[in-house]
């Protein structure tokens, strides 16, 4: 069969029209920004946390524990993409968990996600801000988090309770301190950007009473969770203000937050 | 013919509307000015509701009057008292009805900042949503909110400051001027203020309090503390804003007299005994102490915390914690301050007191300066 030469000419077009749509279809959906969710779910190992009812296992001893509160700060978020990368302003998230929901999340807006590449954060207060009297973002002076302008904020926040045989030990780790500060960088792949412009991370308890020893014998990643030694929560209930035993803790939020 | 009519129909229309809007013009209203330390930080304030001149001084006269009750004679005032930090001094405040009320009364000061929840159970969230509770409350003023609204429009002066704040009378602006007058009441002139702003300095008993308030006591490396700053910013000295952050069980009773307290508001069990961590400053004349005033003193309060601390399921983990010598036995729950450091710190408490926020004439009864022009 012969085409016309009129067939032939809207076979043409067309096709050139379709790609022209494409491509500008697609363009347009590379470069439309929009808003970035940062979301945290908190766990204990493989256990989601849940606050006050559920329990779970001494990871280094004898007994359960519960949780009753569990804030940290995440801060100076700064984005990587190919060409350039953006800080975040006033950078200081609270993330807590004694809401509704099983997870915290905040929203960066305006971000074309698509070309995200990398995307970096603190745990914990950087020592600038946690040296000033400071109101930015979530930090607040006069917030639970804040120990006293010469001591800083607590970058952490994890209080409970330790059940061992018949007593109860009260837990308190409130770990500060600028050492403490730890910077973390985590590479996005593109099927991560898809997730309707959510990134999902995992924040896991456990990590931090991993013993310092074997986080510090090298940088490699721990390949079986069997080969970790964990501290026995009786033995260190609560953190506050020895070095020792903040760097002990806070050695393990090098590890405490995964992408899921 | 027909456009004489729609033209003539325009401008009845015209005239008509704007006789409307001239006379329920609302008239000019002016913000008030304030300054505020920086340390208190961001402060709250309701949209719908802006602190103006006008509502400000409406709501101090709605304050000291004892129209606010059914009969004449129980006014915001009877139960915080301005020279006793907005307080009343009594364990439990009465009022029209004279059974002793739940609660102490609570000390109105620097309302804008701290927890956004009212309340000794923190069951209502605004300073508005307050203001109306004891005027409708049968045992603390009963008043009818329509035959009070009648009776305000009976009278020349507030129909006057009604509208001029706000327009017209109405529940919801007898509210947002009673709001607004006590946001005015800012207290930021004391000796720890004082201390703050560097023009003095505190005394080494002040100063030696001071620390140990700040403290969260860490036997592991020799840090004494009254732990009041668990519960207590450094700055306000109130609960924290945050969430229900500003809320704690602090050990006053066990879990056979555990009251309800925030659990009246969220229905939830980890949330019962837990009561608002009040600001502390004037905290020496806001005596008795406790959401039932239970302690007459000070010397009370940190005797209650030395000790005194009851066990009950909701109580903090920071108290049971919270221990100036190693812990030996696990069942005693005591900060272990000694007598010295007790002192030392009500010695510091005693530097939150503001004499000129007790004696500031702003904020004293519209009536009494009436009279005393009348003089």
């Amino acid at each position: 069969m012969m085409m016309t030469k009129s067939t032939k000419v809207t076979l043409v077009f067309g096709t050139l029209l379709l790609t022209a749509g494409l491509a500008i279809s697609s363009f347009w959906l590379r470069a439309l920004p929009q808003d970035l969710t940062i979301r945290f779910h908190p766990y204990v190992g493989d256990k989601p946390l849940v606050l006050n009812s559920q329990s779970y296992k001494n990871p280094g001893g004898d007994g359960e524990f519960s949780i009753r509160d569990f804030q940290l700060f995440i801060s100076n978020i700064a984005l990587e993409f190919s060409k350039k990368t953006i800080n975040e302003a006033e950078s200081y998230h609270l993330v807590r968990f004694d809401g509704d929901s099983t997870f915290d999340q905040f929203v960066i807006p305006n971000i074309k996600i698509q070309n995200l590449r990398k995307l970096s954060f603190g745990i914990g207060i950087d020592p600038k801000a946690n040296g000033a009297i400071l109101f930015s973002g979530d930090l607040d002076p006069n917030s639970r988090m804040a120990w006293n302008w010469q001591v800083g904020y607590k970058f952490l926040l994890l209080e409970g309770t330790l059940t061992l045989r018949e007593s109860q030990l009260p837990l308190v780790y409130h770990i500060g301190f600028d050492e403490s500060y730890t910077k973390l960088n985590f590479d996005i792949a593109p099927e991560i950007n898809a997730k309707n412009g959510v990134i999902n991370f995992k924040i896991d308890l456990r990590r931090l009473f991993q013993k310092s020893s074997k986080v510090a014998k090298s940088s490699i990643r721990l390949k079986s969770n069997e080969d970790i030694e964990y501290i026995d929560m009786s033995e260190m209930s609560h953190v506050k203000f020895s070095p020792v035993d903040v760097k002990a803790i806070a050695i393990g939020f090098h590890d405490f937050i995964s992408i899921l | 013919m027909k456009i004489a009519t729609i033209v003539v129909a325009i401008a009845v229309l015209f005239i008509a509307s704007t006789i409307y809007t001239q006379q329920n013009k609302k008239l000019d209203t002016h913000l008030v000015e304030f300054t505020a330390p920086f340390v208190f930080g961001r402060f709250n304030l309701p949209e719908n509701n802006p602190l103006t001149q006008e509502s400000v001084l409406l709501g101090r006269r709605l304050f000291y009057d004892p129209i606010l009750s059914s009969n004449n004679q129980v006014s915001c005032a009877t139960c915080h008292k301005q020279a006793l930090a907005f307080t009343d001094g009594l364990k439990t405040s009465v009022g029209i009805s004279g059974n002793p009320l739940a609660f102490n009364s609570m000390s109105l000061v620097n309302l804008m900042w701290g927890p956004r929840h009212f309340f000794w159970d923190g069951r209502v969230s605004s300073l508005e949503e307050q203001a109306i509770h004891p005027i409708a409350h049968v045992d603390e003023m009963a008043r009818n909110i329509e035959e009070l609204i009648v009776d305000l429009n009976n009278d020349e002066t507030y129909k006057k400051l009604f509208k001029q704040a706000f327009g017209n009378i109405s529940e919801q602006n007898i509210a947002k001027a009673l709001a607004n007058f006590q946001r005015t009441l800012i207290s930021a002139n004391s000796r720890y203020d004082q201390y703050l702003r560097g023009e003095i300095s505190l005394t080494a008993k002040e100063e030696q309090g001071r620390k140990l308030f700040m403290a969260h006591p860490d036997t592991k490396v020799v840090l004494r503390g009254g732990n009041c700053i668990d519960c207590h910013s450094q700055f306000l000295t109130s609960g924290f804003g945050t969430a229900f952050d500003g809320f704690s069980n602090n050990g006053l009773d066990d879990d056979q007299t555990l009251q309800p307290g925030l659990f009246t508001l969220t229905n939830n069990e980890m949330h019962r005994g837990l009561f608002k961590a009040p600001t502390l400053r004037n905290i020496a004349v806001t005596s008795p102490y406790m959401h039932d005033g239970r302690f007459a003193t000070l010397q009370e309060v940190l005797a209650h915390y030395n000790g005194g601390i009851k066990r009950s399921k909701t109580l903090s983990p920071l108290i049971i914690e919270a221990d100036n010598i190693a812990k030996t036995q696990s069942d005693h729950i005591s900060l272990n301050l000694n007598d010295n450091e007790i002192t030392a710190i009500i010695a510091f408490l005693h530097t939150l007191t503001d004499e000129k926020f007790l004696a500031n004439r702003a904020f004293s009864s519209p009536f009494m300066a009436e009279n005393n022009d009348d003089d």
